[in-house]
């Protein structure tokens, strides 16, 4: 596993999960109301990006140009660190305001970090089961663009991937789509319109027992549960980057 | 109209079969890599099989175009090569020492293929691939290896790769790869792996899967053979997909130019397996040389039968036959797609014919006509070339040109 991959997903998808979960509960949505400040992540021979948090929403953007509060980070193994806890982050800008990193964002993180990694049984409560799986699939699918650029065999795959859109869906649940061109991924968390190949999970259930990996793709394919359309090449290449997903996730 | 298939039994089966086989059924012949869309559309099991028929478990009948994915070229149950292999039954078949019947079977391919000096047999496509290329690396002790994009040679970890699961970097750290019909490309690769390439591995010609299949290009293999030739690289033909669909002395032969290493399988031997590997007599040290072999790679029942195989297919000059049903097929299905306004490619050999409704380049259209002409009995794949087989009738093709129709008419009403 190669650290400055997993830091470009730390940053990109995993942080990245802010901006849905502000969105879908309630608690967190409050928790930023009439919150204007931003946050710039700078890892050194990594990944640049701003957590925005303004207008009652949150968004990660790549760079850290006017950012409110700084926290430089001196390799991708710190950053890193950061997000499994090991590492405490020392802002080098925004001391003034770093009464919003201690509480509000650690609020959300810990937040995040609860539908991600549910707690047994968490996943029982309906409402909980839907904001959790809505939030990983737009992890995946920001994770995906950030293998299928950064990591090694992640670009060998994206090699193969023509020009056009990836539709990835939940049927009655969260859609978006990769969008590659010359062989550069970009995740977008909206439904596309012209769809080169598709991607669909008919249900939540299906979508998430995949996500966990309590049952195998090629199989759901076989059920139906799973429906592939289109240039299949492109699912085909896209499927092995999202197999190393799980592995930088784990 | 025809009668729109329903596969409850099928389904039923599938699904049992995932709670004790890995995917159900894994592979090429499953409904994720044969690229079944949508699932419903395909039948997962047949019950039986008859000349150009296959029936499945729910008793619908297939005019079947993928041929076991090509091992099938006489046609299902061929009364000849049955014949011929329970002859040999009734002898023996799996041996401590093999039954002569093998030199037999090596004597026909020497005569039969145009560069083979002698054959040696194992049982897969892949297992003679591998053979191939590890007596190109024998033989010239280099170990990089010259493939075509979009190929495939089969499943060991040197076929695959980078990025595919349980493959190694080391793997596939000596492939190189070049785009196909690009000699400048292939010789710029020489150039700057001077003395350290093994083999071109190669298929006849580009039938890889999801875009129209490529001819050779005028004097293409020729350039090809004398580069090989000028730096003492091993030229493999990959013919186990195309091998006697095109020319019973090897594809090679059809486009022109001599392989310093064949291999075969598919059309050996109608379905029996067994698998060879054929080449010219400066290699048989470096092949005799390899610790390579096989718990059944010496079984007697597939030897008789490729011996039939081969007897009847020189007899009916196959591969003509096969490339003249292929083009009635082709002409009448770009007929009919033009019927209704859709612009049907058929690519490749037309024993080989690849099929694909350019109208829409994301392929969903083609897709949805491909299902249309299964559900009414028509096995067509949308994603790799087809096989013609011998019993192939006049008639068959009518058939299939109706229900292509019907099929045609209905993505139509659809999208109109």
């Amino acid at each position: 596993m190669d650290e400055r991959t997993l830091a470009f997903i730390n940053l990109h998808a995993v942080l990245g999960g802010l901006a849905k979960l502000c969105e879908l509960d309630g608690e967190c949505k409050k928790l930023i109301e009439g919150k204007e400040i931003s946050i710039g992540i700078s890892v050194k021979d990594g990944p640049e990006g701003t957590i925005r948090f303004s207008g009652g929403a949150c968004t990660v953007t790549p760079g850290i140009e006017r950012c409110d509060i700084k926290l430089p980070f001196s390799s991708c193994k710190k950053f890193n660190g950061l997000i499994d806890g090991t590492v405490t982050p020392i802002p080098s800008k925004g001391f003034t305001k770093i009464g919003f990193l201690l509480h509000e964002f650690t609020k959300l993180t810990d937040k995040l970090t609860e539908y991600l990694r549910p707690a047994e049984g968490a996943l029982e409560d309906p409402q909980f089961f839907e904001i959790s799986t809505t939030i990983m699939f737009h992890l995946i699918l920001d994770a995906i663009a950030q293998i299928g650029d950064e990591d090694k065999v992640g670009r060998a795959s994206a090699s193969y991937i023509v020009d056009g859109d990836v539709r990835l869906a939940i049927e009655g649940g969260p859609e978006g789509y990769i969008h590659a061109r010359d062989h550069v991924l970009t995740a977008v968390h909206t439904p596309t319109e012209t769809p080169t190949s598709c991607m669909v999970f008919t249900s939540m259930r299906a979508a998430r027992d995949l996500f966990d990996g309590k049952v195998n793709g090629v199989v759901c394919v076989g059920q139906g549960l799973v429906r592939m359309s289109g240039m299949i090449s492109m699912v085909d290449n896209v499927n092995r980057i999202l197999d190393r997903v799980s592995m930088y996730l784990a | 109209m025809k009668k729109v298939y329903e596969y409850p039994k099928s389904r039923a089966a599938f699904e049992r079969a995932c709670k004790i086989i890995p995917s159900g059924i894994y592979g090429h012949q499953g409904p994720a890599e044969g690229c079944y869309i949508p699932v419903e559309a395909f039948p997962l099991y047949s019950s039986r099989a008859q000349g150009s028929y296959l029936w499945d478990l729910d008793g619908n009948k297939f005019i079947d175009y993928m041929a076991a994915y090509g091992p099938n070229v006489l046609g299902y149950n061929d009364p000849d090569v049955d014949e011929a292999a329970a002859r040999q039954r009734a002898i023996s078949d799996c041996t401590t020492l093999p039954n002569p019947v093998m030199i037999d079977f090596a004597d026909l391919l020497v005569e039969t293929v145009n560069c083979a000096d002698w054959a040696f047999f194992a049982k897969n496509g892949n297992d003679v691939t591998t053979c191939a290329v590890m007596t190109a690396r024998a033989y010239t002790h280099r170990k990089k290896i010259v493939f075509f994009k979009g190929y495939y040679h089969g499943v060991s970890p040197w076929t695959q790769k980078i990025d595919y699961a349980g493959i190694l970097e080391e793997d596939v750290a000596n492939n190189l790869y070049v785009t196909w019909n690009d000699f400048d490309g292939l010789q710029e690769v020489f150039e700057q792996n001077k003395g350290e390439i093994a083999c071109v591995i190669a298929q006849p010609y580009m039938h890889g899967n999801f875009a129209d299949n490529e001819l050779p290009a005028r004097g293409f293999w020729q350039k090809v053979r004398k580069l090989c030739d000028d730096t003492g690289t091993v030229l493999i033909i990959d013919d186990v997909r195309a091998g006697f669909r095109l020319d019973i002395a090897g594809s090679d032969h059809y486009f022109g130019f001599k392989a310093d290493l064949i291999c075969f399988c598919k059309a050996l031997a109608n379905g029996y397996n067994v698998s060879a590997l054929c080449g010219q007599e400066f290699l048989k040290n470096a092949v005799s040389s390899l610790s390579f072999t096989g718990s059944y790679w010496m079984s007697a029942v597939p030897f008789a039968a490729g011996i039939a195989c081969i007897q009847k297919m020189k007899r009916l000059n196959c591969p003509q036959l096969l490339i003249d049903q292929g083009t009635k097929l082709k002409n009448g299905l770009i007929a009919t797609a033009l019927k209704y306004g859709y612009d049907l490619h058929v690519s490749g050999v037309p024993s080989l014919f690849y099929l694909r409704i350019a109208d829409d380049p994301t392929l969903m259209l083609h897709q949805e006509w491909i299902a249309e002409c299964v559900k009414r009995g028509v096995f067509f794949t949308n994603h790799h070339n087809h096989f013609i087989n011998a019993s192939l009738t006049d008639e068959d093709i009518e058939d299939t040109l109706e229900v292509a129709d019907e099929a045609f008419s209905v993505i139509k009403e659809r999208h109109s």
